[in-house]
């Protein structure tokens, strides 16, 4: 019975990682949207360096795992976008794979409300095949505000997931938060730290042991308006998180119809 | 109808001066009608002029309403006319909650009147009142405004409804037209966003002419054959603005209120904060139409007015260019006057900006410094000098020099230019611009950027006279 418990409760807590896009998009959403007639592509490269080793219940280990994921994201209007994403994996072993596809609308508050942070909504669902995550089905709604005060820059994206299809379809609404600190050394340069967590469903967290606590020291370099450039590398100290991680995205912003001196 | 000249106006009138103050009721009662729906100032008690800074709810639409501070209960100010280099008195009491100083900009006042306190002019305390006497010079379309600091409210100082039109009527006037209108061009309720560029600027819900936007204000009522001459003031706190007139030419007779060297027919106008044009439309085209802001955005946030003929009805009509259209050297004369030249003292100045954050504004520097520890050059009565203005910056800077009118004489490479004379000129983005001016008005005299948030983040400086 107990070692039934344990096989349980690693599972869950895979599950967990795998399920808030696990390491194939490492990022906390600024408030900010792309603008219409714009598209934004993004290549999310990480690089699992100590990670899970064993096969559990038919799902890959993470471990020396090199996730690719492609993200396209186009501009609506002023206050709406809508993203879609590949992802894909690199292992011995099995070589080059895909993992799933999502999409991500998202909406954000006017700049007419003349809020005192930026807001915005992110909703995302998607499949992923059950080698790379048990549960196939998942969706997220993703609340984003942020704040630049000075040379200081905060983010907040304190999301929720839920399963529709796969062994965690009756574990209710799960928490996963994630905040970024950053701090513009100049004007191209930034630096600051992440943080990533899943601390499991709502009203009945996982102890502090099983759940995903990950910490990033990240970069941005804003060295265009046209391109977005962010690298990091993070640790889990927890049981339930990969332990060392390094990503990096590389964006390029690509705009169509030349907008007139008179619009 | 026969022509109506401004002189055979007011001989009409019975009256020589063109001054408000000098005039009887029918002549007020006219020159209201002209001045659209700019008021004029009665004469009050023993001053010539006077002026009430208070608070005022701005009804730019019914359902955009702005709480501001405002002269004589009204947006834009108080139409003053004064007659060239005849004194006035004027009363200006602060019932506002902040200390006020009201510049006249591009007058020829001492330090102490000019209305800056950077160069010496007292602020008048909330409650107190303060009396001047002056004679204004040089004759012209000038305004008048706050100078205050507005730090990061964005209601304040400019941003707010202290500016009203100044006409220094000059003794001689030949210019004919027979009905004229003031229009001042605003934005309001403004906030800070990142740009691209990794700078935060404002951005405004709304844009008025004459306090009220498109459709909500009374229109401009002209009739078919007249020549209407137009008094264009951009009294935004940090934005230029393109205006045209759907289905009309203007003629540009003047800018910043001096004669231009060459007279020109254009399909719009530009103005950089702080410029003024007078133009003159020929009304030949009868109808409605609107006289708006060129970019589609800003007219639709409520940059127009509708000009409509007499006996004409129906729905204002817009004529959408295509493409914004201005250029200086146009209005600069056609060859250099003879009289020209003479030892001329360069004085070089970089303008740049230093990042602050992608959440701060810029801070702006003149030389690497920024005010008040910007450098104070001191000039020598009598000397002609040539201010070589480099913008380092991404930005454009509207670039207003006190107490003096310069002449302008190359803009973003442009060959040498003579006979355009002005007190603000906009200095194109990574250009160079240059201007002469004759060091003729002893005292303190203060350079900067009109841009509200430039100038509250270090841009201006001091120039000393020897």
């Amino acid at each position: 019975m107990r070692k039934f418990f344990w096989v349980v409760m690693c599972v869950a807590m895979f599950c967990v990682g795998a399920r808030a896009q696990g390491n194939y998009e490492i990022q906390v959403y600024g408030a900010d949207t792309v603008p219409p007639k714009t598209l934004m592509m993004e290549m999310h490269s990480n690089y699992t360096i100590r990670g899970q080793q064993q096969t559990v219940d038919g799902v890959y280990p993470t471990f020396h795992q090199d996730h690719q994921t492609l993200e396209l994201t186009a501009g609506i209007n002023d206050w709406a976008e809508v993203g879609f994403y590949v992802f894909t994996s690199v292992q011995e072993g099995h070589g080059i794979q895909w993992v799933g596809d999502h999409i991500r609308p998202r909406v954000r508050a006017p700049d007419s409300w003349h809020l005192p942070v930026g807001l915005s909504l992110s909703t995302e669902v998607g499949y992923q095949r059950a080698v790379y995550s048990p549960d196939t089905w998942t969706w997220e709604i993703r609340p984003i505000i942020d704040k630049s005060v000075g040379r200081w820059y905060f983010a907040l994206n304190p999301a929720l997931e839920r399963t529709w299809h796969g062994p965690d379809v009756s574990q209710g609404v799960g928490f996963a938060p994630g905040v970024k600190v950053g701090y513009d050394f100049t004007k191209k340069i930034s630096a600051g730290a992440e943080y990533y967590a899943n601390y499991g469903r709502l009203g009945a967290f996982d102890a502090l042991h099983n759940q995903q606590q990950q910490f990033f020291v990240v970069s941005d370099l804003n060295v265009s308006p046209a391109w977005e450039i962010n690298f990091g590398v993070g640790i889990g100290p927890t049981a339930g998180t990969d332990h060392l991680i390094v990503k990096g995205i590389v964006g390029r912003r690509f705009s169509w119809g030349k907008r007139s001196v008179v619009d | 109808m026969g022509r109506l000249t401004r002189r055979r106006f007011a001989q009409m009138s019975g009256l020589a001066a063109a001054s408000v103050a000098m005039g009887g009721v029918g002549r007020a009662a006219e020159l209201r009608e002209q001045a659209g729906s700019a008021g004029l100032v009665e004469p009050a008690g023993a001053a010539d002029f006077s002026l009430e800074i208070a608070p005022y709810l701005l009804e730019a639409s019914p359902k955009r309403r702005f709480q501001t501070v405002a002269y004589n209960g009204q947006v834009p100010g108080p139409l003053l006319r004064m007659r060239e280099g005849r004194e006035v008195s004027v009363t200006v009491r602060n019932r506002s909650k902040d200390a006020e100083v009201v510049h006249w900009h591009g007058l020829f006042l001492p330090p102490e009147a000019d209305g800056a306190m950077e160069e010496g002019t007292p602020m008048i305390a909330p409650g107190a009142t303060t009396s001047m006497r002056f004679t204004p010079e040089p004759a012209g379309f000038r305004w008048f405004h706050t100078h205050t600091f507005a730090g990061g409210d964005l209601r304040k100082a400019q941003y707010g409804g202290l500016h009203g039109f100044l006409m220094v009527e000059p003794k001689e006037n030949p210019a004919a037209y027979d009905r004229e209108y003031f229009l001042a061009l605003h934005d309001w309720g403004g906030s800070m966003t990142g740009g691209d560029d990794g700078s935060m600027n404002p951005v405004y819900d709304v844009s008025t002419i004459n306090g009220k936007m498109l459709g909500f204000g009374e229109p401009l009522r002209v009739k078919q054959g007249e020549r209407v001459m137009l008094h264009v003031l951009n009294s935004s706190p940090t934005e230029v603005h393109w205006v045209a007139l759907a289905g009309h030419k203007f003629k540009v007779v003047a800018l910043d209120g001096n004669a231009v060297g060459r007279e020109r027919v254009v399909d719009m106008l530009r103005l950089a904060p702080a410029e003024r044009v007078s133009a003159v439309v020929t009304m030949d085209a009868p109808g409605v139409w609107v006289l708006g802001e060129v970019r589609k955005h800003v007219q639709a946030a409520g940059m127009g007015i509708v000009v409509e003929y007499a006996g004409a009805s129906g729905k204002p009509k817009w004529v959408q260019p295509q493409d914004l259209v201005w250029s200086y050297e146009g209005f600069a004369a056609g060859a250099k006057p003879e009289q020209s030249g003479g030892e001329v003292t360069r004085i070089e100045l970089a303008f740049d900006s230093k990042f602050k954050g992608h959440g701060a504004q810029e801070k702006w520097t003149i030389n690497g410094k920024s005010y008040p520890e910007t450098e104070e050059p001191v000039l020598v009565g009598g000397r002609r000098y040539r201010l070589v203005m480099k913008n380092l910056s991404v930005d454009e800077h509207p670039v207003h020099l006190h107490r003096h009118t310069f002449e302008v004489k190359r803009v973003g490479g442009s060959a040498e230019l003579y006979g355009l004379r002005k007190d603000v000129v906009l200095v194109p983005a990574k250009s160079v611009a240059e201007v002469e001016f004759v060091a003729e008005h002893p005292g303190r005299t203060l350079l900067h950027c009109h841009q509200q948030d430039h100038m509250d983040l270090g841009f201006m400086m001091v120039f000393r006279y020897a």
